[in-house]
């Protein structure tokens, strides 16, 4: 038997105190339910998947400073160079770096005009040689023709025929079927067609904040710069060794330039997403603290409970209550105090959420993760009450007549 | 139905052995109205905490109804206070956050009553200490001799073949002493077998047999004795 009428009677005569752990408990699992969310939120948009290889890439900045240099001749130099270095797959010359937050973008329409609607996508430009450097997967149509490729002055307003798109950028351009993008037209300022040739499966864009990063789009084009990056794929399990020797290889090569930021992918994904990851850090360092607190609260609590119905405990033993049965006194009255928390928890849980969403745009919370912090917090004040209960249960029955 | 032999209690602190209990050789018999005297620090109340199964003795022989206790586990010492043994407390020792109702209501939880055959006894019970028309007040409300009377009937719940009380009028002035006495001495002639421990000699005169605690050795007060001490 329960006791629970007993207990929400005896409970109902001590409202304070069980309001203050109550509120305790309502106030974690909203500060829980919201900040696992947010925690869970930044983890996947960094689990996300750029659709390069990252392991074995590097790219590096070749900073031209001596005045008249020959760009058109001197690039494909540098990447004839690295193309053909031992150890090195693939190479190309691009105007950003995924997730690098630099980089450039295209206004995308389906119908020329002024007044059409138009999307934005990330826009890499690069050569032929992209898709394996990057080893990026094609899904449908093809890559570049080394033809395809414009080699022209950063400022040249001249657009090549054809484009490959992301998967995710098909998708934005035809919402009913992406494959339909394939072989179709869009414009680029207003009236510039250009014909999509390649979908490749993914490809992130340099912003990860961008909530449309993986819209993206590759326009064969070198664009030539004073500041011009090479992005390198070795050999599985080389790149490291090869950075060093890349970077001393062209700085050899034309003493009319510097090669600077020698950078691996995966630490321009880690310094993109330093943020990311000292905010969930934080959030995580709270909620552990705020839970600690609660259950350091709910032990408190019940252990001052205990002490003052020592003899009370007594009593019961005397008039018959196994331990079993103080024990489950205590957890039954703990399970009350824990589930009136929950209630006004889930609601305030609800109510912050509503507020992070309507002033920080946040994606509302879902229902399963109040029901899965409702649990976690549950068992929490079960687990905090578990120790005192037992303690209780301990008490002799000759405390009723020891003590007067 | 009671029946102690060679029974000793030895409290063990550190290296301080101390004898609360030798030797006692005692029977108590259906009906019997025992009263415990003795000095304070005899061993009455270990002498009571044993009888009602509260505590442990350190040797000897216990037999409850027949069935030898000093074996049982925890769990049956409890199933068999809750169903054989009613207690009286000096300080009332009722739970101050719950009214008379769920104070009688308790044992009658730990005995797995249902919630009419609970509601009938409880009636009863406060209907027969007179304080029926009370049973939604706190135990703080009322006076100690009805708080008394509130464990009397809370006690009798449950119908245990003992009542055992411990210094029941301790805490009450003589004329709430005498009801509670009264009402004791009405529950034994109904049946029960009741062993009290008093200071008060009057009132251990009032029991049918007697037995001073010194020392921790229990002797039987013949009856002509308590005459002359009355």
């Amino acid at each position: 038997m329960l006791e629970l009428g007993l207990i929400v009677r005896a409970l109902l005569r001590h409202k304070m105190a069980a309001l203050i752990i109550a509120l305790q408990i309502a106030l974690t699992l909203t500060v829980l339910v919201n900040a696992v969310f947010m925690i869970q939120d930044r983890q996947a948009s960094m689990a996300r998947d750029t659709g390069v290889n990252e392991t074995d890439t590097f790219y590096l900045t070749s900073r031209v400073f001596a005045p008249g240099y020959d760009y058109q001749s001197e690039i494909p130099k540098d990447l004839d160079l690295l193309r053909h270095t031992p150890g090195i797959i693939d190479a190309v010359y691009i105007n950003s770096v995924p997730l690098s937050g630099y980089g450039g973008y295209q206004r995308l329409q389906l119908q020329p005009g002024k007044d059409q609607s138009s999307i934005i996508a990330g826009d890499y430009l690069s050569d032929d040689h992209l898709l394996n450097t990057l080893e990026l997967e094609l899904i449908a149509g093809e890559n570049f023709q080394p033809e395809d490729v414009l080699i022209q002055d950063s400022n040249s307003a001249q657009l090549p025929a054809k484009i490959i798109v992301s998967r995710a950028m098909a998708a934005q351009l035809y919402p009913d079927n992406w494959q339909r993008a394939l072989g179709s037209t869009v414009y680029v300022d207003e009236n510039v067609p250009l014909k999509i040739t390649g979908i490749v499966k993914t490809l992130q864009g340099a912003w990860h904040f961008w909530d449309q990063v993986e819209a993206t789009i590759i326009t064969p084009v070198i664009s030539l710069t004073d500041a011009g990056i090479y992005l390198i794929r070795t050999e599985p399990g080389r790149r490291d060794e090869l950075m060093p020797e890349v970077e001393a290889l062209l700085a050899h090569s034309n003493k009319n330039r510097i090669i600077r930021s020698v950078t691996t992918l995966q630490d321009t994904r880690d310094e993109s997403y330093r943020e990311h990851n000292a905010t969930n850090k934080i959030l995580l360092l709270v909620v552990v603290t705020l839970v600690l607190v609660t259950a350091f609260g709910i032990v408190g609590l019940a252990t001052f409970g205990i002490n003052r119905r020592t003899r009370q405990i007594g009593t019961r033993r005397a008039l018959g209550a196994t331990k079993g049965q103080i024990m489950r006194y205590f957890m039954v009255e703990n399970s009350l105090i824990t589930l009136a928390g929950i209630a006004l928890g889930a609601i305030g849980a609800v109510a912050l959420n509503i507020y992070l969403v309507e002033t920080f745009a946040m994606t509302p919370v879902t229902p399963d993760l109040i029901v899965y912090g409702a649990i976690a917090v549950f068992v929490l004040g079960q687990l905090a009450v578990l120790y005192p209960a037992r303690k209780a249960a301990l008490i002799s029955p000759a405390t009723a007549t020891r003590m007067v | 139905m009671l029946s102690m032999n060679n029974l000793c209690k030895v409290f063990q602190s550190a290296d301080i052995q101390t004898h609360a209990l030798r030797e006692v050789n005692l029977s108590v018999n259906e009906g019997d109205f025992l009263s415990v005297t003795g000095p304070s620090g005899s061993g009455k109340t270990t002498f009571l905490n044993i009888a009602g199964l509260l505590e442990n003795h350190s040797s000897g022989e216990f037999l409850l109804d027949g069935e030898n206790v000093g074996a049982l586990k925890d769990s049956a010492r409890s199933r068999l206070r809750n169903q054989k043994i009613g207690f009286i407390f000096q300080g009332f020792n009722l739970i101050p956050d719950l009214n008379l109702y769920d104070n009688v209501d308790v044992p009658l939880r730990y005995r797995g009553f249902n919630a009419r055959e609970r509601k009938q006894r409880i009636h009863s019970q406060l209907e027969r200490v007179g304080l029926a028309s009370r049973m939604k007040h706190l135990p703080a409300q009322l006076s100690g001799g009805q708080q008394q009377r509130v464990a009397i009937a809370r006690a009798l719940a449950t119908d245990p073949r003992f009542l055992l009380a411990d210094e029941p009028t301790g805490n009450l002035d003589s004329e709430m002493a005498q009801g509670v006495m009264s009402l004791l001495e009405e529950i034994n002639q109904q049946g029960t077998t009741i062993i009290m421990v008093t200071h008060d000699t009057e009132l251990a005169q009032r029991a049918s047999r007697s037995i001073q605690i010194k020392d921790g050795r229990v002797s039987e007060v013949p009856p002509l004795m308590k005459r002359v001490i009355a």
